[in-house]
């Protein structure tokens, strides 16, 4: 299948081109019509409850399963959405996750959100808020509501701002260390019950003439999400949301730096070469080629390492929390992850269609369709999943994140751009070895001050 | 393809008799203001899309801008000041002057010296083939050499790694493109490789246009072939070595392609240039006020080179 | 910098000398030209084992496999998107910088210096700083992600160049042709058509060229003004390719090599026009 199919919105551009190229010299002269107004309004759109579900016009969405192996998720579920409600017509705009948000910024500019739009939680989900683009959707998916009653908590929970309800949560993600059972059992390591345990190992298969853990890290955002993990654990999770917030972010408790130091450990004991210059992809081969035993990896990824092609065979594959350090000052249940999901635009003229939309989609059918193979996205509906169609890893992967204490959201989304860009660009720094801990930790804070302001 | 319009001097000038005294005076101003036509076109494109957006760019810069919100504040000459304070900014400059340096040594005296090499070879033929070699990777995208040689630096599994280990020099194998001190000097080396073939190719034609009786007449003198280079050559071609350095520093403070390709301003934003940074705060962080100010330091640099070229030549009457 | 036929020995010798150590130099440099493009192209028909554990060997077979899957994977599409974007852009610069070096060479236009200037200062600008609002307004008349807003943008652009080449040349054509046409009669239009285009030939052919030289590689505007893979051409392509599949060099590589070809195919049918376009091109 090819990805011009998902892009019936393409034909819809190209054909009002013609119109536009007669209007296009009046617009090269007059740049007036640039400045776009904001039609949004000034009020938060509530959702209504009681409203009537008119089945009929066309409800757009825009979606971030472009990929060849996600994108038939929604075609599919389109599809029976359409035979159940004949008048209703289904637009899709499928992007992957490289394009979605540049695509979403289109969309905003220009004030054409679809009715359906992706987000993922933290500042970029906040940036709907932030412009009243999103609808309020607390009367119809609060956590009393019925249809909220169905999500996991803390992934309905995660779309909350303002102590409002405005995402539905489609699936959840976390981080898991990946690991080969074949080279573990090779070289005699278990699976490592502290951090200090995992240097242990480390040292171990670094004898032995393995990578331990591949780590690219050329575009900066892996060791953010190593960090993520190990911040959790060294700081109590109410200063790191504190902190999140540049108002009142202080960036003084010890357990910051003792994380940085953590990781420098980890970093020197258990990688190898020069991962600022290796992109991820190569990290992920390095892995499935068996070259490295360890990869931090994202339970949506399960479904990949290891297949029937790969060098690495599924049932070689097995995953572990990254695990705690001794004397860790945070919360040792809580795991690094996100939701990611769906808001409905608060500028669509069938608010309640697009609602009943989305309920169609959170069904436990279409909820176990989406966990299973091929897509291996774990679903957010309580009881979305089939054991029997799914990837045990990924089940079990399921299973930790419902016990976690907390979900640590991602570094680089909870926080404001310019401290999530001094977080990435240090913690580069630090991996490359030209960064000492208080460094990248005066280089956060300073940015947290510019952002104040 | 065209029909015989009635234009006003045509039908004068179809008849016989002939309007002794010219077309009137209003005449004449219509035939000038209709002649417009020809350059009304451009001028509209030109206009359009190249200078109301370069003004609105420093519009822009005055403001900060919330796509979300959609909101636009007047923030006056502040994002200039963050300019002053923002490291990678510095950073960027002193990355885009390396360019600028390293790219005159070798684009413009490198590739002049290899030009008289190159037009000192007898057979004309010989000639060509040398020039067409050397000019093929400029015919290429940057975006394909810049992928390239991003393979070619890979550590371990690298050309470069297996070409020195070949060489039996391992200890000279380095991750040119993941450390943040070698990082940008890696890019500008696979821009040099690029590049010193299309200057070699304009230096070999102006070194064609020296008169042949000067080198007779030396050689008659008893001055060898590298003394000839000195007295003759070099003397001979310097506006072209003048004009080929503006160009090329202008060239320096545009490059975008091979940084984003090779390390995207990496590591921890020591590669950034001019370009990257800007696309990063625009198009990234959707900072529009703040990369438009950037955008204006480009502006600055390219306007002022552009002055230089456009002065240089009028000066020195360039024949090429 | 001929060498005089008189010649005595000892100079021969060191001569001859010079001569073998200068071709050594000129060799050696072409090797290091040449050999990493050779080394891509070849590394297309190989596996990706292939390519990491045996870099400098020659491919075992020429198995079109990984330039099909390349081609497959979206190579078609970009190029196809290149090929629109290139010849359209390139004919409506081309024909709109003739028409104006027309009239800036061969009309008696009011205020000619200023409009002169106006138009070839274009070149001066850096498109960077045209950017932000470019965006904006390619959004709102809904050009932005779209072939139209490539060709708009590559056309702008070069105007100006393109239109300083032409004019370059028709300055230096006698205009008694244009003369005689027009006293025969002739209306402007004709001239241009029949008399100035067919005049103009080699630089028209030069700037094409060149135009084609440019947006080809170009990728700045084709990063920034499109972001669906059927409307990417090569250069952004490649990056997405490179996104999706980095690990799979062979396939990579075969997609570089597909579309660096086309140009270099081109520079050497059109040598001539090439070192014609660079050279008019510099001396602004």
């Amino acid at each position: 299948m090819s990805n011009t199919d998902h892009h019936q919105q393409q034909g819809r551009v190209t054909m009002k081109t013609s119109k536009h190229i007669k209007t296009l010299l009046l617009s090269a002269c007059s740049i007036s019509g640039l400045v776009l107004a904001n039609p949004a309004a000034a009020e938060v759109v509530v959702a209504d409850p009681d409203a009537q579900v008119d089945h009929s016009g066309t409800l757009s969405i825009l979606t971030k399963f472009g990929s060849q192996q996600l994108s038939p998720y929604f075609v599919d579920i389109a599809e029976k959405y359409q035979e159940l409600h004949p008048d209703v017509s289904i637009e899709l705009i499928q992007e992957t996750d490289d394009s979605v948000k540049d695509k979403t910024k289109t969309l905003v500019a220009t004030n054409s959100l679809p009715d359906i739009f992706f987000t993922w939680t933290g500042t970029w989900g906040g940036n709907f808020i932030r412009g009243d683009r999103a609808v309020d959707l607390t009367p119809v998916v609060g956590p009393d509501s019925e249809w909220g009653k169905t999500l996991t908590p803390a992934a309905l929970d995660a779309f909350v701002y303002n102590d409002r309800n405005f995402g539905v949560p489609l699936y959840l993600d976390a981080k898991f260390m990946g690991y080969n059972k074949k080279i573990f059992a090779d070289v005699g390591v278990e699976v490592p019950e502290s951090f200090e345990e995992l240097l242990v190992a480390c040292d171990s298969i670094h004898e032995a003439g393995i990578t331990p853990v591949s780590l690219g890290n050329k575009e900066s955002w892996p060791v953010v999400h190593y960090l993520g993990q190990l911040l959790v654990y060294n700081v109590p999770v109410a200063t790191l949301e504190k902190d999140f917030d540049p108002s009142t972010a202080e960036y003084s408790d010890p357990g910051y730096v003792a994380s940085l130091q953590q990781f420098d450990e980890f970093r020197q004991r258990c990688t190898d070469g020069a991962p600022n210059g290796t992109s991820y992809e190569t990290a992920v081969q390095a892995f499935s080629d068996e070259r490295s035993a360890m990869y931090y990896q994202e339970i949506l990824e399960f479904d990949e390492s290891a297949t029937e092609e790969t060098t690495m065979k599924p049932e070689d594959f097995g995953f572990f929390k990254l695990p705690v350090p001794e004397g860790a000052k945070g919360d040792p249940d809580a795991i690094e992850g996100a939701p990611e999901g769906y808001m409905v635009s608060a500028a669509s003229d069938n608010i309640p269609l697009a609602i009943d939309f989305l309920k169609f989609v959170t069904s436990q059918e279409n909820g176990k369709i989406l966990s299973a193979s091929p897509y291996g996205q774990p679903s957010a509906v309580i009881g979305g999943s089939d054991e029997t169609t799914m990837n045990p890893n990924v089940v079990a992967g399921m299973a930790d994140i419902d016990k976690a204490s907390y979900l640590m959201p991602w570094l680089d989304t909870v926080n404001h751009p310019r401290v999530a860009a001094a977080w990435l660009s240090g913690l580069q720094s630090l991996t490359g070895g030209s960064m000492a801990p208080e460094e990248v930790m005066s280089a956060v804070r300073d940015a947290a001050s510019a952002a104040r302001q | 393809m065209e029909t015989i319009r009635q234009t006003p001097d045509g039908a004068a000038s179809c008849g016989a008799i002939t309007d002794m005294q010219g077309p009137s005076p209003t005449r004449r101003l219509f035939d000038k203001l209709l002649s417009l036509r020809w350059v009304l076109l451009a001028v509209i494109i030109v206009s359009g899309f190249i200078y109301i957006p370069i003004v609105e760019n420093f519009r822009v810069s005055m403001t900060n801008r919330d796509i979300f919100t959609g909101e636009v504040s007047n923030v006056g000459l502040t994002n200039y000041q963050r300019l002053l304070d923002d490291p990678v900014v510095w950073r960027a400059l002193l990355n885009n002057t390396f360019y600028a340096l390293i790219s005159i040594f070798f684009q413009v005296f490198c590739a002049f010296v290899l030009a008289a090499i190159i037009e000192g070879l007898r057979n004309r033929r010989v000639r060509n083939f040398w020039r067409a070699v050397y000019f093929i990777p400029s015919a290429i995208s940057t975006t394909v050499t810049g992928l390239l040689f991003y393979f070619i630096y890979q550590p371990d599994v690298g050309l470069m790694d297996a070409a020195l280990t070949f060489l039996g020099l391992e200890q000279f194998s380095h991750p040119w493109l993941a450390l943040e001190s070698t990082a940008i000097f890696g890019i500008i080396a696979m821009s040099q490789w690029q590049g010193f073939g299309y200057s070699t190719l304009l230096f070999s034609i102006a070194i064609q246009k020296i008169p042949r009786e000067l080198y007779d007449a030396a050689t008659m003198d008893g001055a060898g072939p590298v003394r000839q280079l000195f007295s003759i050559t070099f003397p001979m071609a310097r506006e072209m070595s003048g004009l080929m350095i503006i160009v090329t520093i202008t060239g320096a403070f545009q490059v975008f392609n091979e940084v984003m390709v090779m390390t995207s301003g990496g590591p921890s934003n020591s590669s950034q240039v001019l370009g990257t940074w800007f696309y990063e705060q625009a198009f990234i962080l959707n900072d529009f006020g703040y990369g438009a100010a950037i955008a204006a330091i480009i502006f600055v640099v390219t306007m002022l080179t552009g002055i230089a070229q456009v002065w240089y030549t009028r000066k020195r009457r360039v024949q090429l | 910098m001929p060498v005089s036929a008189q010649q005595t020995a000892p100079t021969d010798i060191w001569s001859t000398l010079a001569r073998a150590v200068l071709l050594g130099f000129l060799l050696c440099l072409g090797i290091l030209v040449i050999y990493p493009l050779l080394w891509m192209a070849l590394s297309g028909f190989k596996t990706n084992s292939q390519i990491f554990n045996a870099p400098f060997d020659l491919p075992t077979g020429f198995s079109w496999a990984n330039y099909v899957a390349a081609w497959n994977q979206g190579v078609r599409s970009f190029l196809v998107s290149s090929i629109v974007v290139t010849a359209s852009s390139a004919a409506c610069t081309v024909l709109i910088s003739a028409w104006t070096a027309y009239g800036l060479t061969r009309t008696r236009m009011p205020a000619k210096p200023i409009i002169t200037a106006f138009i070839l200062g274009g070149m001066m600008l850096s498109p960077t700083v045209a950017l932000i609002p470019l965006v904006r307004m390619m959004q709102s008349i809904g050009l932005y992600n779209t072939h139209w807003a490539l060709i708009i943008l590559y056309t702008a652009f070069r105007i100006p160049f393109t239109t300083f080449l032409i004019r370059a040349y028709m300055l230096e054509l006698p205009s008694d042709l244009d003369e005689a046409a027009r006293m025969d009669g002739a209306s402007d239009r004709q001239i241009f058509w029949r008399i100035m285009l067919p005049l103009c030939r080699p630089i028209i052919v030069s700037s094409v060229i060149l135009h084609v030289l440019f947006a080809w590689n170009e990728y700045l505007f084709a990063m920034i003004f499109t972001s669906d893979l059927d409307v990417q051409t090569l250069p952004v392509g490649l990056t997405s390719l490179m996104a999706k599949h980095g690990t799979n060099y062979a396939q990579v590589f075969a997609a570089m090599t597909i579309s660096a070809l086309p140009i270099v195919i081109l520079f050497f049918l059109m040598q001539r026009y090439f070192i014609r376009g660079l050279t008019e091109g510099i001396g602004k």
